[in-house]
């Protein structure tokens, strides 16, 4: 019989219980492999991606017998959340990818090595200044961009074709995607589009086709409250209407292509980035194709070249030198750029982009072309942003689904927006 | 049971009560030595990071920069200036009032049927158990997912459309999840169920009682500090759900915050926008709350569990 026992069992098993809710996770020390430097290297991207980078850094290793590289990639939001607890236990990966919202914090949080001090086996002199710039932090150079990319409207070429709505032209405006998704939507039967307003890439693209910004040059919001609910009536009419995807296809996207409605066949097309959109070939087996981002009315592009990706070397690692050796094989190897291709972008090496231009295939090619068509014709990118853009990405996309669920209106949830941001700025 | 070496720590101070005087010493010295694995994992697993936790509560801390003090912000900010604060505790009380009655009725039921066959009885238990030992890997929350999901099973069989991307139904499906894993409640049902002396139901019999009669005078009473038992472990273990919300809503908590529930609104703070201090301090808020909810639990018990032992007084 359990008898009384039961009642203190109960108890000491509750207490435990409760214990186990308290105790955090510590994250281990670093193993040395035997003889040989080793170094870990991660990323984020989609197989194919990850194939190459596997394929380049196995090349890499031929070439340096006493290096060994452990790689690891994850899809984008886990690889950052991983990414900060790492650098915050000081166990930080060697080489990281970084994308352009990490590297104000990750530098300014001592994570970054100098990489000029490495510059005996890192060169930097075949990659456009202006571009190389943007890894730096206050005069610093803590990574070095590893492709350009940038943002583009991919359709599905079959089905837009045979909708007979005119195919995107450069320099179209809003107004003529707005009409185009709404055409698209009644001819085709499914949503022109995915819905943009839970994209803050996207705002931003809108939001300098009209001159403005995401953020200012001392890093507060560069927009307003009326900005943003104008930016998120005009989605939501449209999703309304049924122009644009339903929340319930939104509300799937996690930054993967495969999540997205073009990907699961439930729309025409996607803002995405170029690079990452080589992931639609196995999902829309017709066929796809690059355009333009709209531009603003008066014809102003809002789209611009971005560093695609940086590569940064952490400031603990036991190897500095043959991190920047892998950073430097990777940049401006023309053997690893020829097996990359435009995966993470354009190359940013002059000399290799001009000598692989011509030669790069299938998909690659399109990207390439695609950004040889804007060359010229965009402004500037925007410095780095602050550090609390960060999380505010995923708040954009979450203040939004209130709007798209209908349970806030455009202009609620962007006075939401707007507190959370400042307050995320602030801190 | 795992949880018989709880009570281990108490014993030392109890055995230094006793009037042998001698050898107290070097028996606390064994003691001290054949403890010291629970109590090296204790101290380095459990209460240096929770003590690290409740200084970190009180700091605003980006884990890039030095923590700085910040007093009792993070507490006031928390319940005076957080909306969607208030919104994942009303979403985790939902989902502990839908989820923890659902399984261990379901756990009862099951257990019941299962007690009174007569073959198979030990391969019915495992396939019953089995859901808890797989369901909470990561794996089967995403397949979980899938299931839900427009496109997916339920969608197919039902023509409801997907549940995990519609604001009024994510949550149930996230506790279906968890009422899926009736294991353990199932199996301690059991054991509870077979020690019920088979005296009491042919007594019952004797004089007339049916079987509704005899599950509500005989197994309910008999059983219900198993009842209570179960009744606190998943209660505790529900308010902290975090697998199930996370894999199902794709670690966002959406669609609109409709599964956005404490732990995982937590890890968002923490995780997500690097805000580890007021993740810290919502821990503590949670395990304060849980302890409140443990005790009135306890309280309530007293007018309602029947302790066999203490009912022969």
């Amino acid at each position: 019989m359990p008898g009384h026992r039961t009642k203190g069992f109960c108890a000491s098993a509750a207490a435990l219980a409760l214990c186990a809710l308290l105790a955090g996770c510590g994250g281990p020390g670093e193993s040395a492999g035997g003889g040989k430097a080793v170094l870990r290297y991660t990323w984020w991207g989609n197989p194919d991606r990850a194939e190459r980078t596997e394929q380049a850094v196995a090349l890499f290793e031929k070439r340096h017998p006493d290096i060994r590289v452990q790689t690891s990639f994850a899809g984008y939001d886990a690889y950052k959340q991983k990414l900060a607890t790492q650098a915050a236990g000081g166990d930080a990966p060697d080489v990281m990818q970084l994308d352009y919202r990490q590297i104000d914090q990750y530098a300014s949080g001592d994570v970054l090595l100098d990489l000029a001090r490495q510059k005996d086996v890192l060169h930097t002199s075949q990659i456009d200044t202006g571009l190389l710039a943007t890894g730096r932090v206050d005069g610093t150079q803590y990574a070095v961009p590893q492709g350009r990319g940038t943002e583009t409207v991919v359709y599905d070429v079959t089905t837009w074709k045979a909708s007979g709505v005119p195919l995107p032209r450069a320099g179209w405006t809003w107004d003529d995607w707005a009409d185009a998704v709404r055409t698209l939507a009644k001819t085709t039967g499914k949503p022109g589009a995915t819905d943009p307003g839970q994209s803050e890439d996207a705002f931003e693209v809108w939001l300098r086709g009209q001159g403005k910004a995401l953020y200012t040059k001392d890093g507060r919001l560069g927009f307003t409250a009326d900005d943003l609910t104008r930016w998120w009536t005009f989605t939501d009419e449209l999703r309304r209407q049924g122009a644009v995807s339903p929340a319930e296809q939104t509300t799937q996207l996690d930054g993967s292509v495969e999540n997205t409605p073009l990907g699961r066949g439930k729309a025409v097309s996607d803002t995405n980035w170029d690079a990452p959109a080589s992931g639609f070939l196995a999902l829309v087996p017709d066929g796809i194709a690059l355009a333009p981002m709209p531009s603003g009315e008066d014809g102003t592009p809002g789209q611009y070249f971005k560093p695609s990706m940086f590569l940064g070397v952490s400031a603990n690692t036991g190897h500095p030198k043959e991190a920047a050796q892998l950073v430097d094989f990777l940049v401006n190897d023309r053997e690893a750029a020829k097996i990359l291709g435009a995966t993470r972008g354009i190359p940013v090496n002059e000399t290799i982009r001009q000598e692989l231009g011509p030669q790069l295939k299938d998909f690659d090619r399109t990207i390439s072309d695609y950004q040889a068509s804007l060359e010229g014709t965009l402004k500037d990118p925007p410095q780095a942003p602050p550090s609390g853009d960060n999380a505010l990405q995923t708040t954009f996309q979450r203040d939004y689904d209130q709007v798209s669920y209908e349970r806030m209106s455009p202009r609620e949830a962007a006075e939401n927006y707007l507190t959370e941001a400042k307050a995320e700025l602030r801190s | 049971m795992t949880t018989t070496d709880v009570p281990a720590p108490a014993r030392p101070h109890r055995s230094a009560t006793t009037p042998k005087r001698r050898p107290k010493r070097e028996r606390e010295g064994a003691a001290w030595v054949f403890l010291s694995p629970w109590v090296l994992g204790a101290t380095v697993l459990t209460l240096l990071p929770m003590a690290v936790s409740l200084y970190l509560s009180f700091t605003d801390y980006n884990l890039f920069d030095p923590p700085h003090w910040v007093g009792l912000r993070n507490y006031t900010q928390m319940f005076t200036e957080d909306p969607r604060y208030w919104r994942s505790v009303v979403t985790t009380l939902t989902y502990v009032v839908i989820a923890v009655p659902l399984q261990l009725a379901l756990a009862l039921v099951v257990a019941l049927a299962l007690k009174s066959m007569k073959h198979g009885k030990g391969f019915y238990r495992s396939a019953f158990y089995a859901p808890s030992l797989l369901g909470a890997s990561m794996s089967i929350a995403l397949v979980w997912r899938a299931i839900f999901n427009d496109g997916g099973t339920v969608d197919n069989l039902l023509g409801t459309g997907g549940w995990v991307n519609k604001p009024g139904w994510a949550l149930l499906a996230v506790a279906l999840l968890t009422v899926w894993q009736f294991g353990a409640p199932m199996v301690i049902f059991l054991a509870g169920l077979q020690q019920i002396p088979a005296e009491l139901y042919e007594a019952a019999a004797v004089d007339g009682a049916g079987t509704w009669r005899q599950f509500v005078s005989v197994t309910v009473p008999m059983l219900s500090p198993v009842l209570f038992f179960n009744l606190v472990l998943q209660s505790i273990q529900a308010f902290q759900v975090f697998t199930p919300a996370f894999a199902v809503s794709a670690g966002k908590g959406g669609p609109a915050d409709s599964t956005l529930v404490y732990t995982l609104y937590l890890y968002d703070r923490g995780f997500v926008a690097s805000h580890m201090g007021y993740a810290s301090a919502m821990a503590w808020v949670l395990l304060l709350v849980i302890g409140v909810v443990t005790a009135v639990l306890f309280r309530t018990s007293r007018s309602w569990v029947f302790y066999a032992s203490e009912g022969d007084r």
